[in-house]
């Protein structure tokens, strides 16, 4: 794959992350990897102020859709109560490695109608290149979801904060190197 | 709109111009610069001055941006971004004119400025920044970000309400991503 087809196709591992072909180019390029993750930043961004009002307001959604939004609103308030209770009111998930040794731990809880944050502290992740590391998300239905990238000291610590879509129930989390979600370092 | 050739050059320059660069030629007196600038930040400095400044809103957006005018050559970005300046000038500025009576300070009477006075807090910025970075898209990129993000809508959705193939939704929405990702890698250097 050519690097500025890669680059105008970035944006889908937003999405879709099993295109092994762009994954492939991703993994090789340092312009490319820096570019998704400001496209993860842009995307939690974007995911972030969709909760306001405001902006809501300015797509001017017709009644049917308004109505629509309201009960998935409602649904997605249940769901959060849900997937909270689902992990222990609150109480953290446990990241480790293969070995089973814990590297960290994260926390979900309600962050608005929409989304549910999650927070997470890592305490002795591996460290990569550039101590860079990607979170990814799963549930029992869809693909793996990029939650974000972040980044870890020399001593593999973070103390990072990321929404995720609520109409999800989010079952399991790992974390992989920058472009190559298949290489788990961790996992709950 | 301009018809000078050398004023259509210059709009097109201040067009993909960084915040920083927009700053640094206000500063220099570019007028054209300034025009670029609050046309990407019109919308999120009245945001803020309608959340603060109520029924004045009007005059406090009058306000910042001659503040702007005024200020642009204090703006150091070692010390944070123009999002977060232009943010804190602004939320300082409606203060003022809320705090004032409810009408505008004159020139030279605001309230001084003290280092951490009200500093926005980083979630606050990112918030401020998009809203100056989506006015920088093309009319459809836009469209289709905001319906995707904002309406919920799914990319058959949008093509059916904007009455375009699907492809082209793809197309515009991939770009937009970029251009925006792009942006935020400019703007925070």
């Amino acid at each position: 794959m050519r690097h500025d087809e890669a680059w105008t196709r970035l944006p889908d591992l937003l999405d879709d992350r099993d295109d092994a072909e762009l994954l492939a180019h991703v993994r090789a390029c340092a312009d490319c990897q820096r570019q998704l993750f400001l496209l993860g930043r842009v995307d939690r961004l974007l995911r972030h102020t969709a909760g306001t009002s405001a902006r809501r307001a300015r797509i001017r959604l017709r009644p049917r859709l308004a109505a629509a939004a309201a009960a998935v609103g409602v649904a997605a308030a249940v769901l959060v109560t849900v997937l909270v209770l689902q992990h222990g009111r609150g109480q953290p998930m446990m990241f480790r490695t293969a070995s089973g040794r814990a590297v960290g731990h994260a926390v979900m809880g309600h962050s608005d109608a929409r989304n549910v944050s999650l927070a997470l502290v890592g305490e002795h992740l591996p460290t990569t290149r550039g101590h860079m590391l990607v979170l990814w998300a799963g549930d029992r239905v869809h693909t793996p979801m990029l939650v974000g990238q972040f980044m870890v000291d020399r001593r593999g610590r973070c103390r990072v904060h990321f929404n995720l879509p609520a109409n999800h129930e989010w079952s399991r989390f790992w974390i992989s190197p920058p472009g190559n979600a298949a290489q788990v370092v961790a996992s709950t | 709109m301009s018809t000078n050739p050398e004023e259509m050059s210059a709009a097109r320059r201040c067009a993909d111009a960084s915040d920083v660069e927009l700053l640094h030629a206000i500063a220099a007196g570019s007028q054209p610069a300034f025009e670029e600038l609050r046309a990407r930040y019109r919308k999120a400095v009245a945001g803020v001055c309608r959340a603060v400044a109520g029924r004045d809103h009007e005059d406090c957006e009058q306000e910042v941006f001659a503040r702007v005018w005024r200020k642009a050559a204090l703006f150091d970005p070692a010390r944070g971004s123009a999002a977060a300046w232009l943010l804190t000038l602004t939320r300082r500025t409606a203060l003022n004119v809320r705090a004032g009576s409810r009408a505008p300070l004159p020139i030279g009477a605001e309230v001084e400025e003290r280092e951490g006075d009200s500093v926005a807090a980083p979630a606050d910025v990112d918030a401020f920044w998009l809203d100056g970075a989506l006015v920088r898209l093309s009319e459809r990129e836009r469209a289709v970000i905001e319906l995707t993000y904002y309406g919920d809508l799914t990319e058959s959705e949008i093509a059916r309400r904007l009455h375009v193939p699907l492809g082209s939704v793809k197309s515009w929405k991939r770009r937009g991503l970029n251009r925006l990702a792009t942006l935020l890698g400019e703007d925070s250097r």
